[in-house]
């Protein structure tokens, strides 16, 4: 059957501030999930 | 509480109240009162995210957790920055391209409206009953301290925030949410720095945290796997990343926040934010609590932290018994106090073999203190059936009050209401939101004015609001506040989000396989919640692929069918 919705817009999506891709954005959510769990991990062996 | 104390909390409080009512005034159409009319930046969403999510409970019982139990719940937060990339890949540009006031609305273009349909009524039960507890929590505390009735209090903070979600609509709820945070960010640091103030001038910050490490209360990260244990790496990165994409994907309290940006990038921006700074967030608060609990290795804690509960049994002929614990208490407090007192000079020598011995000795009072703990709860039930044994939602609240100067309890007590007024808010207006335009603008009535919908949003607002008063008076503390909250999150969310997860990415299944897929799901996670002892953070990952699979193996029984009849 035919869809007879109305297409939808595309909205555009703006450039990300200090990157020139999201990618860049997402990578330092992250890296920073990585460095925070390796922080964590390092507490957790020096006051064991 | 001192009159400074009594003028910061009510003075902070009016002002975010009248504050909100006035910049939110004058809505006059649905776009303007659910969505903020798209004018919300960046920073705004970040901080309107965060506020939603830390509710009073976030700073009552997350102390006490660490207290209790160390620093490993921030292990619950390691899916969250993931799930925040993923929702701001995949979910922001599908919502924004359908110009959506609700998730849900999302799933009839999908699917079918009795998809949309269930999936809006699980939101609604679950977020409904999540309302009650967060006005319940704050209202508990100050029913204990002033004497007051819990339905009073209850009252009392459900009305407060009634008043300015009912007037400014989801705009008032971010501008308030704003001031909110500085308030809980703020008084948070404050009682971080008073607690480490308070420690004996020998103690440094270095031993308080050396001393924290030796008692169990470091274990930040623990890479072991076990089904049943509710907080370690594994269950954190994968329960804990289905539970964050379930709640700030689908959950229209987070969605409506934003929706209301002015645009795909700054709504994804606000949610990186969010994936930033959440887990420093939540290790400070746990941090605090691990210093509370140095702090009294120090001074002499209390053998049960809910004073009220205690007063009841000194009424009672149990007063005795109970009186000569909290004296038994107290003794091995002091012989523990000692053993501490040796364990921190072993730790300035740096002495292993000192450190040992002191570690032994200081456990071995430790479990002699729980073990006259345990018999102080007994006789608490004892004495009084329904009163609440678990006290570690108090330790923070108790400290606070007994401990910290005037004018500070007061501004901690405005973090407790302010976190409670900021999440409530969040609930109402996404409640009434998904009631609108989910139920009554589709279902009911489908051709009333702009202003007829605004005020339903507005009747619908003060009604969910009455419903969450009405649930917080009746509720009782199941296990710990915090977890509750989490708990009734998790049994719902995964079926919810399994079925966001099929109208994404798995085209083939179709409206009646998902519908009924996501009943199965969701009996087969009350199955578990009744009957099995799986830790509740797993109830998200089996509803989420119980939705998924029962929705592959119905699609090909219903084409199957289809197939035959064409035959």
């Amino acid at each position: 059957m035919k869809d007879t919705r109305p297409a939808v817009e595309e909205t555009p999506i703006g450039k990300p501030p200090f990157f020139k891709r999201w990618a860049g954005m997402y990578w330092l959510v992250l890296g920073n999930l990585a460095f925070l769990i390796l922080l964590f991990y390092l507490l957790t062996k020096l006051y064991a | 509480m001192s009159p400074l104390d009594w003028i910061v909390l009510l003075g902070t409080l009016g002002f975010i109240v009248s504050y909100g009512v006035w910049k939110t005034r004058g809505s006059k159409d649905i776009e303007g009162y659910l969505k903020g009319d798209n004018s919300m930046k960046w920073w705004s969403i970040g901080l309107s995210v965060m506020a939603t999510q830390a509710s009073a409970i976030t700073f009552l019982s997350t102390p006490g957790q660490a207290y209790e139990d160390g620093m490993r719940f921030v292990q619950f937060y390691f899916g969250l920055p993931i799930a925040m990339v993923i929702i701001s890949i995949t979910v922001i540009p599908i919502f924004y391209r359908l110009k959506v006031y609700t998730a849900y609305e999302f799933l009839e273009n999908r699917f079918d409206l009795k998809t949309r349909s269930l999936a809006a009524f699980l939101f609604l039960v679950q977020r409904g009953l999540a309302a009650g507890i967060t006005i319940y929590a704050p209202a508990i505390i100050l029913s204990t301290m002033l004497g007051w009735s819990l339905t009073v209090t209850n009252l009392l903070i459900g009305m407060l925030v009634i008043v300015y979600t009912v007037s400014g609509g989801t705009r008032a709820v971010s501008v308030t949410q704003k001031q909110q945070m500085a308030v809980m960010m703020g008084g948070m640091i404050v009682a971080g720095i008073m607690v480490v103030r308070y420690l004996p001038d020998h103690v440094s910050f270095g031993d308080a945290v050396n001393v924290a490490g030796k008692m169990g209360k470091m274990n930040v990260v623990d890479f072991s796997f076990d089904w049943d244990d509710r907080y370690n790496f594994w269950s954190g990165i994968t329960g804990g990343l289905f539970l964050a994409l379930s709640y700030f994907g689908t959950d229209q309290s987070q969605v409506a926040r934003y929706l209301g940006g002015r645009s795909i990038a700054e709504s994804r921006l606000g949610l990186l934010f969010n994936g930033l700074l959440k887990i420093p967030m939540q290790f400070l608060i746990l941090f605090i609590g691990v210093m509370v609990f140095v702090f009294y290795q120090f001074n002499q804690p209390p053998a049960f932290f809910n004073e009220a509960a205690k007063n009841k049994v000194y009424a009672t002929p149990y007063g005795e018994e109970l009186r000569g614990l909290e004296s038994e208490y107290a003794g091995v407090f002091e012989q523990k106090q000692e053993a501490v007192q040796d364990l921190v000079t072993a730790l300035k020598a740096e002495d292993a073999g000192a450190i040992a011995a002191a570690q032994r000795q200081v456990n071995t009072y430790t479990a002699v203190g729980k073990q006259v703990r345990e018999q102080v709860k007994g006789v608490i039930k004892k004495a009084v059936p329904e009163a609440e044994t678990r006290d570690t939602d108090y330790v923070f609240i108790s400290f606070v009050m007994k401990y910290l100067p005037a004018g500070l309890v007061g501004l901690l007590l405005a973090v407790i209401f302010s976190a409670a007024m900021s999440s409530t808010a969040s609930e109402l207006n996404a409640l009434a939101s998904t009631t609108v335009i989910d139920i009554y603008k589709r279902s009911v009535k489908q051709d009333g004015s702009p202003i007829h919908y605004v005020k339903a949003s507005k009747l619908f607002t003060a009604g969910w609001g009455g419903i969450a008063i009405l649930f917080a008076t009746y509720a009782s503390l199941l296990d710990n506040l915090i977890q509750a909250v989490n708990i009734i999150g998790s049994i719902f969310y995964g079926t919810i989000l399994g079925i966001f997860l099929v109208a994404f990415y798995f085209k083939r299944i179709k409206g009646n396989a998902v519908f009924y897929a996501a009943l199965l799901a969701e009996a087969v996670v009350l199955y578990c919640y009744y009957f099995t002892d799986i830790a509740f953070l797993w109830f998200n990952v089996i509803g989420c692929l119980g939705v998924i699979l029962f929705g592959f193996i119905l699609q090909g029984l219903i084409g199957k069918k289809k197939k035959e009849l064409v035959a």
